[in-house]
């Protein structure tokens, strides 16, 4: 039974599943939440209300710290939040908020996305879904309607001309194409405005197969030190939609890895492809607890042990770096160990249950649970540099696994305990300082290392990476690079996370610089990329040295031709923080310039904008900029090309005068031929 | 034992005081008692504290507690058994969990029956104010010195030609 959609409906779990024809199965279930009392005679009264009005049966449960006595009450949340109430939280609740389908799925061993539960952690696997691309043209922030739409189903048709021609022709195309899974551009934008339009111009939308759609509220949220916004979805039922634009999992990983997203997760594709990684893993926890017959617990109220403060700072300090020396090195390896985090999580049995005594034999929830998950990543890495099709499930385990450690420390994962955050961290630096001293003892010599890697020079490094593995128990992979780049920070220090380099296979790896900021301007990326393309033809540092000139060129190439340059080249992308701003700033004007469009925002969405005068803040949303400040995005352009002169050791010796000098140059020699250029520097 | 947090204002065991004070004000109270080592102390606080690194770790009983939910933190109160039991309040504790402003305001009440509980933030806001509803004392003390630019620097920096605030400060305000 392959299943596309899941959703509770009508008292029962509907399952849509695909067998040729789509079919809809609905299976009534009515599941109970579990309820503990410390002292149950306190609350007899209670108890016999919730027997009286409810179905309330005296059973024994498990949780992850043992069995547990209590009650099973046949009845929803408000009533668990009534219990909550009237025994003064002394209550203990599970299985509330278990979504009802992935429960209902889990209990009997159903898998969505696998014809054969078996496979469910097999990274190869088919569908026979037919698919539609639908491609909306109309900006979904200003638009309230679609006037210009692609559509892909096998041929490309295009859409164009009145509202009411364009929809109706959509709809008509749905209807009888009849997907199984339509891939849309700001899906979640449009769906709502394309309900409100076809309600008002009496038009059926046939997204959903039954007619019903699910909803989720947008909310703006904190996750890892940044505001995230999600956007309020329709989900319609018996039908894959997903947002190509919006949808993290589809981004990473692509179909297939919102397809492995949903077999593991036990949630339907569309919802899989609207979470987070951490509510993956989050929901990958609680499907397997509750296939092995664990309950999950509605609130966390089981905080840390009590702690002297020295224990409190030994503890609590993070991942282990090693700053590096900024400069460039020539035959350098990264030795990176494959998901480590989770791997001291398996290995050394650590869960919140385990963490007093983790090398007990009875091994704990998460090692259990996150093992085979552990072992599928290990087999995708392997795979995916032979069969490019599994880079998108690699991608997506990456970041569950990534996640599992964090979600540990979070406090509202079902299963985490700071405890075992810390655990986790504590080991990590153990391996890490033997890495390093294992590395040292062979002759090698460390250049930097950053929680769960580290950059050496010497030989021979196979025998390096054998021993690291014999004795640190866990798995590591080679890069080489023939030359990298530690970048300095301001105070000349080397910075822990701005490095690029030439690996062996002659391609460059960058990170932290400005072509793979997120917020650096198209012409910047640009030029810094071009750049990039050239040194990635040097093995050698000294052949590097000899493309000085050329690296240089592009740059003086890029400085001249700024004022000419697109508008649009300019866009700088930022996700915002928050909506007001204390002082004034580029981010703040540009939150200012979309409220003033009348275009509405939250904390978390990417804005997109030109500065047009950085002195005076004037900053226009990219739909409305024609011309933007050139003094500003010289300075972006300059900072762009520091990083990369960085690698020459002409940029390096004088970089600051060198540059100061050719700018100079460069500019006179605009000037004398330009006037147009004096006058877009006064802009 | 009494702790004492201002000239003339002492904290007494066997009571709840909820206090608003500034951060240096707190610190020393806290630090300079050499009588408080002596007894068994609990710090609880969220996930950033925002004076816990600044208290002498001298005391081999002082220890910490760090819930990082409302529903941890109504535990960690009925399982307090300490003389002292400090709490540094969070609001971001609170965000979604109203419904346990009663019964943490009760919880810290009834420990305070027993112990010196101490609720303290550097400046009062919703789930505070909710928080305090039980308290035995809330006691305010305000930082020394003039109240603070509202601008957040001083006037003559920020004023151009003329003397008065630019119009674009305006922004400084939301």
């Amino acid at each position: 039974m392959w299943i596309l959609d899941s959703a509770f409906r009508s008292g029962g779990v509907d399952l849509w599943h695909k067998n040729g024809s789509v079919q809809k199965i609905h299976n009534e279930y009515d599941p109970p939440f579990y309820l503990h009392l410390p002292d149950p005679d306190l609350h007899h009264g209670m108890i016999e209300a919730l027997e009286e009005h409810y179905r309330a049966e005296p059973c024994t449960f498990t949780t992850i710290f043992g069995d547990c006595k209590g009650h099973a009450v046949f009845a929803g949340r408000p009533v668990a939040e009534a219990i909550e109430q009237q025994t003064q939280f002394a209550a203990q609740l599970f299985n509330v908020d278990v979504r009802r389908d992935q429960r209902f799925m889990a209990e009997r061993g159903i898998v969505p996305c696998c014809a054969d539960p078996a496979d469910r952690f097999s990274p190869i696997f088919e569908h026979g879904l037919n698919r539609m691309e639908i491609r909306i043209r109309d900006d979904p922030a200003r638009d309230q309607t679609c006037s210009d739409i692609e559509i892909i189903c096998g041929r490309t048709e295009r859409l164009h001309g009145p509202e009411r021609d364009v929809l109706a022709d959509l709809f008509g195309l749905v209807a009888a194409y009849d997907p199984d899974l339509i891939l849309m551009t700001d899906a979640d934008r449009w769906m709502s405005k394309l309900q409100v339009r076809a309600r008002a111009l009496d038009l059926a939308m046939p997204f959903s197969r039954s007619g019903k759609y699910r909803t989720m509220d947008s909310r703006s949220y904190w996750s890892y030190g940044r505001v995230e916004h999600k956007e309020a979805a329709l989900i319609p039922d018996g039908r894959i939609l997903i947002d190509t634009e919006q949808s993290f999992v589809y981004r990473e990983g692509g179909l297939a890895g919102v397809l492995m997203a949903s077999r593991l997760s036990g949630l339907s594709p569309s919802l899989a492809s609207r979470f987070t990684p951490g509510t993956l893993i989050s929901s990958y926890e609680t499907y397997e607890a509750v296939q092995r017959g664990i309950v999950v617990p509605f609130r966390k109220s089981d905080a840390e042990v009590l702690r002297k403060f020295a224990a409190l700072k030994t503890a609590d300090r993070g991942g282990m770096m090693f700053q590096p020396e900024p400069g460039i090195f020539e035959d350098v390896d990264e030795i990176d160990f494959t998901s480590m985090y989770p791997s001291i999580i398996v290995k050394a049995n650590l869960s919140p249950e385990t963490i007093g005594h983790p090398e007990s034999q009875q091994r704990g929830f998460l090692p259990v649970a996150l093992e085979p998950l552990l072992d599928l990543r290990i087999r995708t890495k392997q795979l995916k540099k032979t069969d490019p099709a599994i880079a998108g499930i690699d991608a997506i385990l990456k970041w569950m696994l990534v996640t599992c450690f964090g979600y540990t420390g979070y406090k509202n994962a079902k299963f985490g305990r700071i405890e075992v955050h810390e655990g986790i961290t504590g080991r990590s630096r153990d391996i890490l300082l033997l890495t390093k001293d294992i590395t040292e003892a062979m002759g090698f010599r460390v250049l930097h290392g950053i929680v769960d890697c580290l950059w050496v020079q010497g030989s021979p490094v196979a025998a390096l990476q054998e021993r690291v593995n014999r004795e640190t128990g866990l798995l590591t992979e080679l890069e080489h690079f023939n030359w990298i780049v530690f970048l300095p920070l301001n105070d000349g220090m080397g910075a822990y996370n701005r490095y690029y380099g030439r690996l062996s296979d002659g391609s460059v790896k960058v990170r932290g610089i400005a072509a793979r900021r997120h917020d650096t301007p198209e012409y910047i990326r640009k030029m810094q990329g071009d750049m990039l393309a050239v040194m990635g033809t040097a093995a050698t540092i000294e052949e590097l040295n000899r493309l000085w000139d050329q690296v240089n060129a592009i740059y003086r190439n890029a400085l001249q031709k700024l004022p000419y340059a697109p508008v649009q080249e300019m866009r700088i992308s930022r996700r915002i923080s928050r909506l007001t701003y204390a002082h004034r700033c580029i981010e703040g004007a540009a939150v200012n310039a979309y409220h003033k469009c009348g275009v509405p925002i939250a904390p978390g969405m990417k804005i997109r904008y030109v500065v047009q005068d950085a002195r005076t803040y004037r900053v226009e949303p990219d739909w409305n900029a024609e011309r933007f400040d050139t003094t500003y995005y010289r300075e972006l352009l300059e900072r762009a090309w520091k990083e990369i002169a960085y690698a020459f050791r002409a940029g390096r010796v004088s970089n600051t005068e060198q540059q100061r000098i050719s700018v100079i140059r460069v500019e006179q020699q605009i000037c004398a031929k330009q006037p147009e250029y004096r006058d877009a520097q006064k802009m | 034992m009494l702790i004492e947090l201002s000239k003339g204002i002492t904290l007494h065991p066997g009571s709840f005081t909820a206090v608003i004070a500034p951060e240096k004000k707190i610190l020393a109270a806290l630090n300079s008692n050499a009588d408080l080592q002596r007894f068994l102390f609990l710090y609880v606080c969220g996930n950033y504290s925002r004076i816990l690194s600044g208290i002498s770790r001298t005391s081999n009983n002082f220890e910490v507690r760090r819930p990082f939910t409302a529903d941890q933190l109504l535990t960690v109160i009925h399982e307090a058994s300490h003389t002292i039991v400090f709490i540094e309040h969070d609001p971001t504790l609170f965000d979604g969990a109203e419904r346990l402003f009663v019964p943490i305001a009760s919880a810290l009440k009834q420990t305070g029956r027993e112990a010196m509980v101490i609720l303290w933030a550097p400046a009062s806001d919703r789930s505070f104010a909710a928080l305090i509803r039980q308290a035995d004392r809330i006691i305010e003390i305000l930082p020394e010195g003039p109240p603070p630019d509202r601008f957040g620097f001083s006037s003559q920096r920020s004023c151009r030609k003329g003397g008065v605030v630019p119009r674009a400060q305006k922004t400084l305000e939301v």
